[in-house]
């Protein structure tokens, strides 16, 4: 065993190597964490008062105000982050433009050698042109994604508490970050089971061999009507592998709704990047009352292709094909959740260019072909992922 | 009909895929499967000592697992990089092995 000692913050942690498995036993110094509590206190006793964007930005504060000073000297102790993505988007759906501006910004906060607090708030504006021409204009939806502790309790379980993804197929925890997204617009079968929870998972990945990985996520979420908070009271949980050596990955979904008409929805996701192609292959399948779906995602990089290479590897095209089933959901249902009421049935190819680590310029076509008539998606954009310190780097 | 198209064009692309890697996995045997236990590591560390074989390990299981999202970010400072990792374990279920080779991998 090792001991370390680390101090000079609010907090004085003594850790018993190895690190995975350290003990810490913090001895707080009282002046600095009364401090702390009073700023935290008054965050909490103005927040009904506050702007959700002022919230959201003063309990970062708050909390980075806690932990950045309890993170010891070591050149690889974790440090609070924050990162994230930003983008502009042009869409032109059936003939209407629309203009995107969106950032989401995300605070990773860890604390010891077990804890993360982590956040991603979504700032999106979707401006239009009234009908009969003016300037563009529109509202700027502000949500918050997640704002969640989690515990690493031990090597397979992971504990979370908060507001968190709800971890139904790959797509909402995973894919939906701007830079990430192979195509910008979200599969028409995205809204079925996901969204955001608020309540406890356990989650955790383990390998039962040198060639398969199990992974899984199990939750429970509290009905909330809180603004920016909202959350259906509901029960679920993904199950599903992952073989590193062909690197396939698959798993099922379920969620079942414990309230209101008490549904269950179901899922099953597929994914494999072959080792020796830049190929990636995403499928998902979800069904509920609401509808029922899939879609299936191609993206090939063309760093294979033997002429221009420079711009070749920085190229990728996509494509993707999906369709969705309607269940007899009203038009307002459907316009609530964000589903078609029609069945519906849409192929999109698309273009990414990086133009450096993080920043991507990307554009597509889509065609969707509906009872409700049939019409041609453009979208056009940029997106960038950004990541700063917000502590001591130590020494290089 | 056109969506046939595209399920076929797309049924068509993943077969090529799979008979372009075939070939290939035949010729290196498992080395290009497993990536700790297999006889990539084990030459490497034959070859050329046991820190190749860790970073071999590490670039493995980060291709494997970091790719199943995303294109392989830039290194950023080790403080930065052990957030990002934990960040990672916890939202794309990697399992504490896979963590630590690549956080080892990352900051070396």
């Amino acid at each position: 065993m090792n001991y370390i000692e680390l101090g000079g913050g609010i907090t004085s942690v003594t850790l018993c190597c190895p690190a995975r498995y350290a003990t810490i036993n913090p001895t707080i110094a009282p002046e600095k964490l009364g401090t702390a509590l009073d700023f935290l206190r008054k965050i909490f006793r103005n927040w009904r008062s506050l702007a959700f964007t002022r919230s959201w930005a003063a309990l970062i504060l708050a909390l980075l105000a806690t932990v950045s000073a309890a993170q010891g000297p070591e050149n690889e102790r974790p440090i609070p982050i924050l990162t994230g993505s930003a983008g502009f988007f042009t869409n032109v759906n059936g003939g209407q433009a629309q203009l995107v501006p969106e950032m989401n910004p995300v605070i990773l906060l860890p604390l010891g050698d077990r804890w993360l607090i982590e956040s991603r708030g979504e700032f999106k504006g979707e401006f239009e042109r009234p009908e009969g021409g003016g300037p563009y204009g529109g509202k700027v939806e502000k949500e918050l994604d997640y704002l969640q502790v989690d515990f690493i309790a031990n090597p397979l379980v992971t504990v979370t508490a908060g507001r968190f993804l709800a971890p139904f197929g790959i797509y909402n925890e995973r894919l939906y970050p701007i830079w990430i997204r192979s195509l910008q617009q979200v599969p028409l079968i995205f809204p079925i089971g996901t969204g955001s929870s608020d309540g406890v998972m356990l989650r955790g990945g383990f390998p039962v061999s040198p060639k398969v990985n199990l992974n899984y996520a199990a939750y429970f979420s509290t009905l909330s009507t809180v603004n920016k908070f909202e959350s259906d009271r509901t029960a679920g949980g993904r199950f599903g592998f992952f073989l590193p050596g062909p690197r396939i990955e698959a798993g099922v979904s379920w969620q079942k709704l414990l309230q209101e008409d008490r549904t269950n929805a179901f899922g099953f996701h597929l994914a494999w990047q072959p080792a020796l192609l830049p190929l990636n292959l995403r499928s998902e399948y979800a069904r509920s009352n609401l509808g029922s779906g899939y879609w299936i995602e191609c993206a090939y990089r063309l760093s294979q292709l033997p002429f221009w290479s420079k711009a070749m590897r920085r190229t990728e095209v996509v494509a993707r094909a999906q369709q969705l089933f309607a269940e007899h959901i009203s038009e307002n249902e459907a316009e609530v959740y964000g589903l078609p009421d029609v069945n519906t049935r849409q192929g999109d190819f698309g273009l990414n260019y990086f133009l450096r680590d993080g920043l991507k310029a990307t554009a597509s076509y889509g065609r969707r072909f509906s009872s409700d008539g049939n019409s041609n998606i453009w979208t056009v954009g940029i997106a960038y992922r950004f990541v700063f310190p917000l502590g001591r780097l130590g020494a290089k | 009909m056109k969506m046939k198209l595209v399920i076929l064009a797309l049924v068509l692309v993943l077969l090529s895929a799979i008979h372009g890697i075939a070939e290939p996995h035949k010729k290196d045997g498992p080395s290009k499967d497993g990536p700790s236990k297999d006889g990539a590591s084990v030459a490497a560390v034959n070859n050329s000592g046991y820190g190749d074989a860790i970073r071999i390990e590490g670039e493995q299981r980060f291709r494997a697992n970091c790719g199943r999202c995303h294109t392989a970010p830039q290194k950023f400072p080790p403080r930065m990089m052990a957030t990002v990792v934990r960040h990672m374990r916890v939202r794309a279920t990697i399992t504490d092995q896979d963590m630590q080779s690549i956080l080892r991998y990352l900051t070396q």
